[in-house]
């Protein structure tokens, strides 16, 4: 598992501002030039350098250019169309009467300022407008012709000025046009450029984020990893080396982290014979073949192994074996999580051997007390009264039953502990029903239950271990004896049939079903209460109904029959409803029908 | 220790068990079957002792003693060409089938299971003493 922590520093917004030069061309294109040329106006004016002839019309006429160019600054962000066109006007109102009041051709310089802001107008309208106002100032002498001295105006400078000017401004409007036009596109592709920047700025917020919630991410797994102390989860490559190593795996194996991640093999850490004999078994070509094997064809494997510790101890563990993919789902490894089992295994054997000692124990003197009695109720130089007769069978009686609790309580451990072993042969289930019924003939016959054998004449065999399954079936034909009142009936079948896949059984063959024996025995006995049915294999388990009938037993029987019935690769179910009667049905796999 | 007292002509037999009231049982069934009980020992190094010495037509020996189990005792026995032809019955208290086969690959004749029944062991031991030279 890769638990490489995925973090970045955050990115830094992008700042930088493209320079704005909307302001300068605003004033470039209107009130500049014409400032420029009312100002220089002016203090050629009041330093005297030109002349005046009529002091208040050149006055006013200063104070209406100026006051027109002041508008115009206040006006120049303004888009009304009046403004721009009426102030130039108004510009050109103010040097007619500078032109008047000064007789100066030189005036007509000032011109070039309300000009300049007509021809820049965004329309085309300034041209003519501009033309006219040109002519118009130029027509002044005309009009005031005294103060010129009679002069007139050239007639061809009448003529030639609108033309000069009309050539003039319609230049400096294509000119303004196609600067504004390239502003325009500036201003366009700065906007196309800030909304990139946005895009790039917003993706990079969303990798951001994403490699947070993956940082977040790989933390809950380290964390949730590394609060497991008392299991270890090792993760490794394909090829065995250790990429994760929990604190558990530290606390059961006695080395830290950074000793053995990238550094070590799991192979280390596991018995090396018990590996190579798992080689061998398994016929797995290498020792991390033979650990992995199972897990690689079956998704999962959960074993005991023995892992050898960095001081060479050595603890019992079950393994569970899990193959680890990348994320792109391709295998990348293997994961190992143990639960160190070293104690319970101790405890387990300890409870076994302890079974065993006991058993041994109290089989001895139950050896000698069935021995002796067995002398002297054959003894044929002394023979007994009935009545000591009597008494000493009772004795008897209840010295086997204690051999068989005995035997019981052996015989459940060993299922436990997993050494019980069957001895399989050729058995026909005829014979076991016959032999059970014999068994229980005598106290069937005492209780007033009879019993009806159900089999096929020419016997029906199964592999198995005839011991195993006649102890089985005792156990169900006593119990069934044992719980039904006289008068009551006990009915055991044998009978072939055909399990599906779905385990449903039924009468004929048919295509996926598998042949099955069917071992029932069936009574009309006080029944098992619906609630304690699952229960009902459980150990030292007695129903209600056993209980309260006083029915003896300890709950061991149906234990040891499911087991055994289990290891035959059988199952056991029942159907019961209690004051009508309970059937047990053993279900054993047949050889196939050749 | 019970004083065997042979009578001429029977099968010798040798009884090892470490219980006193089953190896009383035990000889009680071996003169039952009519055999001489000529030692009668609580551990597997005096049976192995009383064997080499008297020589036993019969052993019949507990498998779970002090000292050598019967099994060691059983294959000790048939390792030496002496007592190699003493036939030997094991009893024992464990009746799983892996012990009965452990049993007779030490060399055991026959095996029977604790608790055992007298008449079962007379009829083990007149089956096993048949054949054998008196």
């Amino acid at each position: 598992m890769s638990l490489a922590v995925l973090d970045r520093p955050a990115t830094e917004p992008i700042r930088r501002r493209l320079p704005d030069d909307r302001t300068w061309q605003a004033a470039a294109s209107g009130p500049v030039p014409s400032t420029v040329g009312f100002a220089a106006g002016a203090a050629l004016l009041l330093l005297g350098v030109v002349p005046v002839v009529d002091a208040p019309l050149a006055y006013a006429g200063l104070t209406a250019a100026l006051a027109a160019t002041a508008g115009a600054w206040f006006a120049r962000r303004s888009a009304s169309t009046v403004a721009a066109l009426g102030l130039p006007i108004a510009q050109l109102a103010g040097v007619a009467a500078l032109y008047a009041g000064t007789a100066s051709a030189s005036v007509l310089l000032l011109l070039a300022g309300p000009s300049w802001a007509l021809a820049t107008h965004r329309t085309r309208a300034g041209v003519p407008v501009a033309v006219a106002g040109a002519q118009a100032v130029l027509l002044v002498p005309a009009v005031v012709g005294d103060t010129f001295g009679g002069a007139a105006p050239l007639p061809a400078a009448l003529a030639l000025a609108p033309l000069v000017v009309a050539v003039g401004s319609l230049a400096v409007h294509e000119n303004h046009r196609r600067l504004r036009a390239q502003a325009g596109d500036i201003t366009r592709l700065q906007r196309e450029q800030a909304a990139l920047l946005e895009q790039v700025r917003s993706r990079a917020d969303e990798l951001d984020t994403a490699s947070r919630i993956l940082a977040a991410r790989a933390q809950t797994m380290t964390s949730v990893i590394d609060a497991v102390t008392q299991q270890s989860i090792i993760g490794t490559d394909r090829d065995g080396t250790i990429r994760v190593w929990n604190p558990g795996a530290e606390r059961m194996l006695g080395l830290l982290r950074p000793d053995v991640v990238r550094k070590r093999s799991i192979l280390d850490f596991h018995q090396p014979e018990e590996l190579a004999v798992a080689a061998e078994t398994s016929g797995a070509p290498t020792p991390l073949a033979a650990l992995v094997q199972v897990a690689g064809e079956s998704g999962s494997d959960v074993r005991d192994w023995t892992y050898v510790a960095a001081d060479g101890t050595e603890r019992t563990v079950s393994v569970a074996v899990t193959p680890r993919s990348d994320d792109r789902g391709v295998h990348a490894g293997w994961n190992f999580v143990g639960t160190d089992m070293t104690e319970t295994r101790a405890t387990e054997r300890m409870k076994d051997q302890f079974v065993s000692l006991i058993s041994h124990e109290l089989r001895t003197p139950l050896s000698s007390i069935l021995g002796y009695l067995e002398l002297v109720m054959d003894d044929e130089d002394q023979p007994l009264t009935d009545e000591q007769r009597q008494y000493l069978s009772t004795v008897e009686r209840n010295a086997q039953r204690l051999l068989r609790l005995v035997g019981d309580l052996l015989f459940t451990a060993q299922v436990e502990s997993g050494r019980f072993t069957l001895q399989p042969a050729d058995v026909d289930l005829a014979a076991v029903v016959w032999a059970a019924e014999e068994t229980a003939r005598v106290s069937a016959a005492n209780a007033g239950v009879d019993i009806v054998v159900d089999v096929p004449a020419d016997g029906l065999v199964v592999s198995g271990d005839a011991v195993r399954l006649g102890q089985a079936c005792d156990n169900l034909v006593s119990n069934a004896v044992k719980f039904t009142p006289g008068g009551g009936q006990v009915r055991l079948t044998v009978r072939r049939a055909w399990q599906a896949e779905d385990r449903t059984v039924v009468d004929a063959e048919r295509p996926g079903a598998v042949p099955v024996a069917l071992l029932s025995v069936a009574d009309t006995g006080m029944g098992i209460p619906a609630g304690e049915q699952g229960e009902l294999f459980t150990r030292f388990f007695r129903s209600s109904t056993a209980r309260r009938n006083a029915v003896p037993g300890v709950g061991l029987g149906l234990t040891i029959t499911k087991a055994i019935t289990t290891a035959h690769g059988g199952s056991l179910d029942l159907v019961s409803a209690e004051g009508e009667g309970t059937t047990f049905t053993m279900t054993l796999p047949l050889p196939a029908v050749s | 220790m019970d004083s065997p007292l042979p009578s001429p002509g029977a099968f010798r037999v040798l009884v090892a068990d470490d219980e006193d009231d089953i190896r009383a049982l035990v000889c009680l069934a071996v003169r039952k079957a009519g055999c001489d009980v000529i030692a009668s020992v609580p551990d597997g190094a005096l049976a192995l002792a009383a064997a080499r010495d008297e020589l036993p037509d019969l052993a019949v020996l507990d498998v779970s003693m002090p000292g050598s189990t019967g099994l060691e005792v059983c294959a000790e026995l048939r390792a030496h060409p002496g007592t190699a032809g003493i036939r030997i019955l094991l009893l024992s208290a464990g009746a799983s089938l892996d012990e009965v086969a452990r049993g007779l690959s030490a060399g055991a004749d026959a095996y029977l299971a604790k608790p055992f029944t007298v008449a079962g062991l007379v009829h083990q031991v007149k089956a096993l003493t048949v054949g054998v030279p008196a």
